[in-house]
């Protein structure tokens, strides 16, 4: 236990020395608030369905935390890791591999926890940010987004083995998810086509889910018809499903 | 004891031969190097007995026991890879205190930095020291758990001339407590002066395998001996005892030969004559001869691959 707990100790004060990911876990989602809560205030509005703009923000923004830890410093860290042989190195240690896998997960689990409380903080003090949800059922969507996110973070370290190559792929799936999901734009000022692709992002149904499970309501689901329910069987789906390919691909080191 | 026995040790990438078929044994408290030119083998075989690499054929026992997947035996052997890199943004000191943490009774670190004059470098990045200097932290990393058996793969690649021999200095240290090292390296110089035993390794093979000065003495390599004087009857110098082989150049004699006597029949030969000679020198070969003259390989070349 000695040796997980120096290891995420070590693993955490370096991923606090990442300036991205710190900045778009701790710093951004709040100076978004700030703009727009700045413009449009937190005063319940029809266009965001009786709620306050900061209300319907918050819960999305968390899928812009959720995103950089899991799809950006996850997998490239990883994958920086075994391209330069620190996981042979510690394969050479009695330290057990798989702590090495379950470090990176805690430290990026907490720093996105971090920027859930930090966003939480700043958007009752400024705009007296309101939770109408159930504190359990919230919990639980977090923790079953957050990994659902950081498999498919774990996918893309196993599958891919140039770190030039991680670094676009993140990339290529971060950004398009940020703005198609819901995460930073809302869905519903959106042509259909953008709908349509959003349908097919991961993310999307992670901020849904925050927002059913924040305000909890249901106006803001993309009139599929579809329940919580649905929702949470497709983030298992994928958990499941990523998890499954990575335990059997994931490679320590290239001979 | 034996601490490493190999038996008919084997690793095939497709159709290269990596390592085909070679056994042998490290005795407790030896420095065992192997040498080889690069693709030899070296790397292979070492981190299949370290147990990093799946081997297609062959037995391993390292302290007894069967190191591939084995998390215990790195308890008790540690390991300098031939290239490891560490995080850009960690601190020295910081993954000392990691790499401490694996190990139940580990060496002080603190004490491995002042010996590698790294001291001063705790609180730097990793990213901020030059080659050497992260040469000399993977070589502390490896000697933090005091291990029974140590392996250094290319250990002295990047260090200048001063630390080197401070390692060597390290590593005969590490023999007088009893413990075991197995190396490999580049420097012909550096099995000559470490190892108690050397196995040269070229195309998967062992083509040789004992101390050096049997290396030496068995390779029927020559002596020679260089000097400059006048009037020299090169028949004549042809008939000293143990004699081979005479070159004249300008005023320089060299004289290839064998034996123990050969110096003081040539001396002999030269006062009797009441020839005058200066700068007289003798060569005797060394181990990059010997294994230049198995690789059939230039050394210079090889370091350049």
């Amino acid at each position: 236990m000695n040796r997980f707990f120096e290891l995420l100790k070590v693993d955490f004060k370096l991923l606090l020395r990442e300036f991205i990911v710190v900045f778009f876990s701790l710093a951004f989602p709040i100076f978004m608030i700030l703009i727009f809560g700045g413009v449009y205030g937190n005063k319940p509005t029809e266009f965001f369905g009786g709620f306050g703009s900061v209300d319907v923000m918050v819960p999305s923004y968390l899928g812009v935390i959720i995103a950089i830890n899991g799809l950006m410093s996850l997998p490239l860290t990883l994958v920086e890791y075994r391209d330069k042989k620190i996981l042979k190195r510690y394969m050479a240690t009695p330290l057990k591999s798989s702590y090495i896998i379950l470090s990176q997960f805690v430290v990026n689990f907490v720093l996105t926890l971090l920027g859930l409380i930090l966003l939480f903080v700043f958007g009752k003090i400024i705009f007296n940010l309101k939770f109408y949800g159930n504190v359990f059922i919230f919990s639980f969507v977090f923790v079953l987004s957050t990994l659902s996110i950081f498999s498919i973070g774990f996918l893309i370290a196993s599958l891919i083995k140039d770190p030039r190559t991680a670094n676009t792929i993140a990339y290529i799936i971060y950004f398009p998810m940020l703005f198609l999901s819901g995460a930073t734009m809302p869905l519903e000022s959106m042509p259909k086509i953008m709908k349509t692709v959003a349908k097919f992002l991961p993310l999307t149904y992670i901020v849904d889910l925050f927002k059913r499970s924040w305000l909890n309501t249901d106006i803001f689901w993309l009139k599929m018809n579809l329940s919580y329910t649905i929702d949470i069987l497709i983030l298992l789906f994928i958990t499941f499903i990523c998890f499954f390919i990575s335990i059997k691909t994931f490679k320590w080191y290239y001979d | 004891m034996k601490v490493i026995e190999v038996k008919d040790l084997k690793k095939y990438y497709g159709e290269i031969k990596a390592v085909d078929g070679i056994s042998f044994y490290v005795e407790e408290g030896e420095v065992f190097g192997m040498v080889g030119p690069n693709g030899a083998g070296k790397t292979t075989t070492i981190e299949c007995i370290e147990g990093l690499r799946k081997r297609d054929y062959g037995d391993i026992k390292v302290l007894g026991e069967e190191p591939y997947n084995n998390k215990k035996l790195y308890k008790r052997i540690s390991i300098q890879l031939q290239e490891t890199n560490y995080q850009d943004k960690i601190k020295i000191y910081e993954i000392l205190k990691l790499f401490s943490s694996f190990y139940d009774k580990p060496l002080n670190s603190e004490e491995l930095l002042n010996k590698f004059n790294l001291y001063d470098f705790r609180n730097s990045f990793v990213m901020k020291l030059s080659g050497g200097q992260k040469q000399k932290l993977s070589i502390i990393l490896a000697l933090i758990p005091d291990p029974q058996i140590l392996f250094l793969d290319e250990l002295t690649t990047g260090l200048d001339p001063k630390a080197r021999r401070d390692m060597w200095d390290f590593i005969k240290e590490m023999k007088e407590r009893g413990k075991t090292t197995f190396l490999t390296t580049h420097y012909m110089e550096e099995a000559e002066n470490l190892c108690d035993r050397v196995a040269i390794i070229d195309k998967g093979k062992i083509i040789a395998l004992d101390s050096p000065r049997n290396l030496i003495k068995n390779s029927g390599l020559e002596d020679s001996i260089i000097f400059e004087g006048e009037n020299l009857n090169i028949e004549e110098l042809e008939k000293i005892k143990g004699v081979s082989r005479v070159f004249l150049e300008n005023k320089k004699i060299t004289i290839f030969g064998k034996g123990e006597d050969l110096l003081k029949n040539v001396v002999d030969y030269l006062y009797m004559r009441k020839i005058n000679f200066k700068n007289l020198k003798t060569k005797s070969p060394n181990l990059e001869d010997i294994y230049l003259s198995l690789t059939g390989k230039k050394y210079e070349e090889v370091k350049n691959e």
